[in-house]
């Protein structure tokens, strides 16, 4: 059978649908990517999978109305289908004069983000990171015993967007990825530490740090114990930052903001983080885990500076919310696939680096709550800023170690908490998202456990 | 199955699947985004010894699916197995737990589009607070074939249709939300007048709730969880930990403990994927597998695990059925359905009546667990102050913690009634479709996590 069309014809038979349909406005989206993925138990492959996307996206603007469909289907007749779908979804959906599409190349840059060779690469290259994970892990503390899962896996994708004013753009990108969970016993106490790291080449990932760091996360559990109800200083590691981080990543959308719904809105120029707190969003970091030279729209990237030395200076923005602000778009509409239309969002967004050693932070409060695990991250409200998050950790004095705790919460406001960074480390790291973070420590949470 | 076993290989599996999805959004009064999709892919697997291969991608024809089967054989190579012959294709068709009475297909796209204004104007005609509705129509229809090279050969149809909304209502500088869903695998008819003007009120008034609710503190308490709070609790302190793949590799708090007691005696626990036109209901699983009851947990005693094919084989345990995948791109994992904990004998309102000083739950978010610790949170969107035994004024921003098998240890009283809630579950950054469901329960003592010290 067949008529199936390869990338760049499939954007051209789309284009051509559009303008053969009369309709003047709209973009292409296309999507052609292989993931491979090596699963390992005890030093033996336990499962392989090779996976393959391939589809387009087509958004179009009809009497100043959107409208989005998508398929799989990369024939003549498919595409056609996908065209008169999307025309069919402009039908129910309402004006909005602010809607735009690029008009303009994007333009090309090297990033570091495509490395040649990795659909030549063997199985048991693929494999043998995952297997040094759990060695790595093994080797750190004797009382792991086992491992949830340790993967290795990788991808390949081709993106292609071409508009109907003529903008078009393509590139190429590579992802390798290792993670692993690890099993800490001791006296019938059994405790999981997770951890993954990511990177654009090959070379880039450690599966030595992997296993250490989830090795680490486990063992740093045993023993854990209830913790009185209490208010406290709380240090996030740059892992942890980073979750922390991409929880308040929204809060940055013009979408949010425009609708009222982060509590970032109307505050450009005013103080929404302690003083030395800066935070970027950089597009454009070499071999950044979301780098990339344009957005989902077809517009170029660009790094931003969003919180200066503690003031909002600006928000993430698509065509849309630019033109409805009347400010330059940033290249922030973001698409993971060809099935969805572009939602704002960061790149690689992290918060600046500090000046201090992480253990002298920790040793600048008596007591400090050193956070391990963070559950429900996804619960913080954006509009009102609260959040209560179950956690695990260590409690320190005066920066050593005293005693693991679980099973409490942390509660509080982002507000409040944004306001109470009192100091940042020198140790930026950026996570498999592209979110990055330097040790943080909070004055002061709510922590919430046992007794009244 | 020929070519997926020609390299080599005992078992041999095609998964196929065409998506159709519909969501439309209304927010803000406007219908912002209408968005319709279509997708078709395959996955094989083939199983050789201790090592799966699995290739999947989107398909359109018979070579595309010829070719992921040769590329799952090509992974088996060189491990020397002898390859099994595929048995000749017995197809049969299972009963579908869910009628679907009026397939969403054929429903014009204005008639959803007008529900979701429908909502949005009983949403605000509910309080003068409310400030901002935001409304979302989600249709899913997944065509679902199953082949082994057992002979097993199999078709499901999944029609689940959700209709969610989310207000926000203000008063001065405080804003508080109330969220609220319609979800189930059913047709069009699941989205009748009072239902949807149940659903759009009840949003609008935890809202509104939400906005004049005191902040919750944090600390120790008496909890009773009312039934109409959801089954979030059971789907995360006591689910995840009984999936089969968890316990085969000894990683879960109830690892090697059938047949134990690790819940108090008032505790039963039921995973049933064939409740009709419950959100996790489906005639067969995504191994092709007919859907079942399972008791899990019977009067505090293990009785077995959510399991797959492989799981149930190794552990010796009956399959249950619960071999569930996101779509073609993932291989299947154990996973539950619709959970819940069987009524018991006690009033509800009694129940409420026995606590001096608590909380009363009466509608939970999403929650979290570490199955390996057993420890869990979960969010609470509403909940009030109980008062000698009456339920008084009404707090925001709670969350409970706690470790699952303790906790259902502890359990002390069982309401005779049972109240259904709907979620996506996520594991293994596969998301499915679930319910979950519970009767009033008491739990003597709890963490919750509010921001009164």
């Amino acid at each position: 059978m067949s008529g199936r069309l390869g990338n760049g014809d499939a954007v051209e038979a789309a284009l051509d649908a559009l303008r053969r349909g009369g309709i003047r406005t709209g973009d292409v989206y296309l999507r052609d990517s292989t993931a491979g993925r090596v699963e390992v138990k005890d030093g033996a492959i336990e499962a392989v999978t090779t996976s393959g996307e391939r589809g387009i996206g087509v958004r179009i603007v009809e009497d100043a109305r959107p409208g989005f469909a998508y398929t799989s289907d990369l024939t003549t007749g498919g595409i056609a289908a996908c065209v008169e779908a999307a025309r069919a979804m402009a039908r129910v959906t309402e004006a909005d004069p602010d809607l735009r599409i690029a008009t303009e190349a994007p333009g090309t840059a090297d990033l570091a983000i495509h490395e040649d060779g990795l659909a030549d690469r063997p199985l048991p290259s693929r494999a043998e990171v995952a297997f040094a994970v759990e060695r790595a892990a093994r080797a750190h503390d004797e009382r792991i015993t086992g491992f949830r899962n340790t993967t290795y896996s990788d991808a390949e994708a081709t993106t292609i967007i071409a508009t109907t004013a003529g903008a078009r753009g393509t590139y190429r990108e590579t992802s390798f990825r290792a993670s692993t969970a690890a099993v800490a016993t001791q006296d019938g106490e059994r405790q999981i530490g997770w951890h993954t790291e990511g990177g654009r080449r090959f070379d880039a990932i450690s599966p030595d740090a992997v296993g250490r760091r989830a090795a680490e996360l486990a063992v740093r559990k045993l023993g854990a114990r209830p913790l009185e109800t209490q208010r406290m200083a709380v240090l996030l590691d740059p892992w942890m930052g980073q979750q922390l981080l991409a929880a308040i990543a929204p809060l940055f959308s013009a979408e949010n903001v425009l609708k009222g719904r982060s509590l970032f809105a109307g505050k450009t120029g005013q103080h929404v983080a302690s003083d030395g707190v800066t935070i970027v969003d950089d597009p454009r970091l070499p071999g950044g885990m979301r780098s990339a030279p344009f957005d989902g729209e077809g517009i170029a990237t660009r790094r931003r500076v969003l919180v200066d030395r503690g003031v909002l200076a600006g928000y993430l923005h698509s065509l849309k919310t630019a033109s409805k602000t009347g400010t330059r778009p940033t290249g922030n509409a973001r698409r993971g696939s060809y099935s969805g239309p572009a939602q704002i969002a960061p790149a690689n967004l992290h918060v600046a680096v500090g000046a201090d050693e992480p253990s002298d932070l920790a040793r600048r409060v008596d007591r400090a709550l050193a956070v391990t695990t963070l559950l429900n991250l996804h619960t913080i409200d954006p509009i009102s800023g609260e959040f209560s998050l179950g956690a695990a950790g260590d409690v320190l004095e005066r920066g050593e170690r005293a005693y693991p705790v679980q099973g409490i919460t942390i509660a509080g406001n982002l507000t409040h908490l944004l306001a109470s960074i009192a100091g940042m480390g020198s140790d930026l790291t950026f996570g498999p998202s592209g979110i990055g973070s330097p040790t943080l420590l909070i004055s002061e949470l709510s922590i919430g456990g046992t007794s009244r | 199955m020929r070519t997926a076993l020609s390299r080599g290989g005992e078992w041999a599996e095609l998964f196929w699947e065409r998506h159709h999805v519909l969501t439309l959004r209304l927010d803000d009064r406007r219908i912002e985004d209408a968005i319709s999709g279509t997708e078709q892919g395959a996955g094989i697997r083939v199983v050789s010894g201790e090592r799966t291969t699995y290739a999947n991608g989107n398909v359109s024809d018979t070579d595309d699916v010829l070719a992921i089967a040769g590329r799952a054989a090509a992974w088996v190579a060189g491990e020397g197995a002898t390859a099994a012959s595929p048995q000749a294709a017995r197809p049969d068709q299972l009963s579908r737990p869910s009628a679907v009475r009026i397939d969403p297909r054929s429903v014009p796209i204005e008639r959803k589009v007008a529900l979701l204004r429908h909502v949005d104007e009983v949403a605000r005609a509910t309080d003068p607070r409310i400030t901002q509705v935001t409304a979302s129509y989600a249709e899913s229809v997944q065509d679902v074939l199953v082949a082994n090279s057992e002979g097993l050969h199999r078709t499901d149809v999944r029609v689940r249709l959700g209709l969610q909304v989310l207000c926000v209502a203000t008063e001065g500088e405080v804003l508080g939300s109330g969220f609220e869903a319609l979800r189930g695998t059913e047709g069009f008819e699941l989205f009748g007048e009072d239902a949807v003007d149940t659903l759009a009120r009840a949003a609008a008034r935890r809202a509104a709730l939400n906005v004049a609710a005191e902040p919750a503190p944090a600390g120790t308490f008496t909890v009773v969880l009312s039934s109409e709070a959801g089954g979030t609790l059971i789907h995360e302190s006591v689910g995840h930990g009984l999936e089969a793949d968890l316990n085969l590799k000894g990683l879960s708090v109830y690892s090697g403990r059938i047949g134990e007691k690790v819940a108090s005696e008032l505790i039963t626990v039921l995973d049933d994927g064939t409740v009709p036109s419950k959100r996790g209901t489906a005639a067969m699983d995504d191994e092709g597998q007919q859907t079942r009851r399972t008791v899990l947990i019977e009067r505090g005693i293990l009785r077995t695990y959510l399991s797959d094919r492989k799981h149930a084989a190794k552990l010796g345990i009956e399959r249950s059925g619960n071999a569930r995948r996101e779509s073609f791109r993932h291989l299947p994992i154990c996973r539950m359905t619709n959970t819940m904990i069987a009524p018991g004998t006690s009033d509800p309102a009694e129940i409420v009546r026995s606590v001096k000083d608590g909380i009363f739950v009466k509608k939970m978010g999403g929650g979290q667990v570490d199955v390996v610790s057993g420890n869990f949170a979960f969010e609470i969107s509403e909940c009030y102050r109980i008062r000698d035994g009456t339920v008084a004024e009404p707090l925001r921003g709670a969350t409970l913690v706690g470790q699952g098998p303790k906790l259902m240890s502890e359990i002390d009283m069982v309401g005779r009634d049972l109240g259904w809630s709907t979620g996506t579950c996520g594991k293994d950054d596969q998301a499915a479709p679930v319910a979950d469901a519970q009767p009033t329960i008491r739990i003597p003592s709890v963490v919750v996590g509010g921001t009164v010290a």
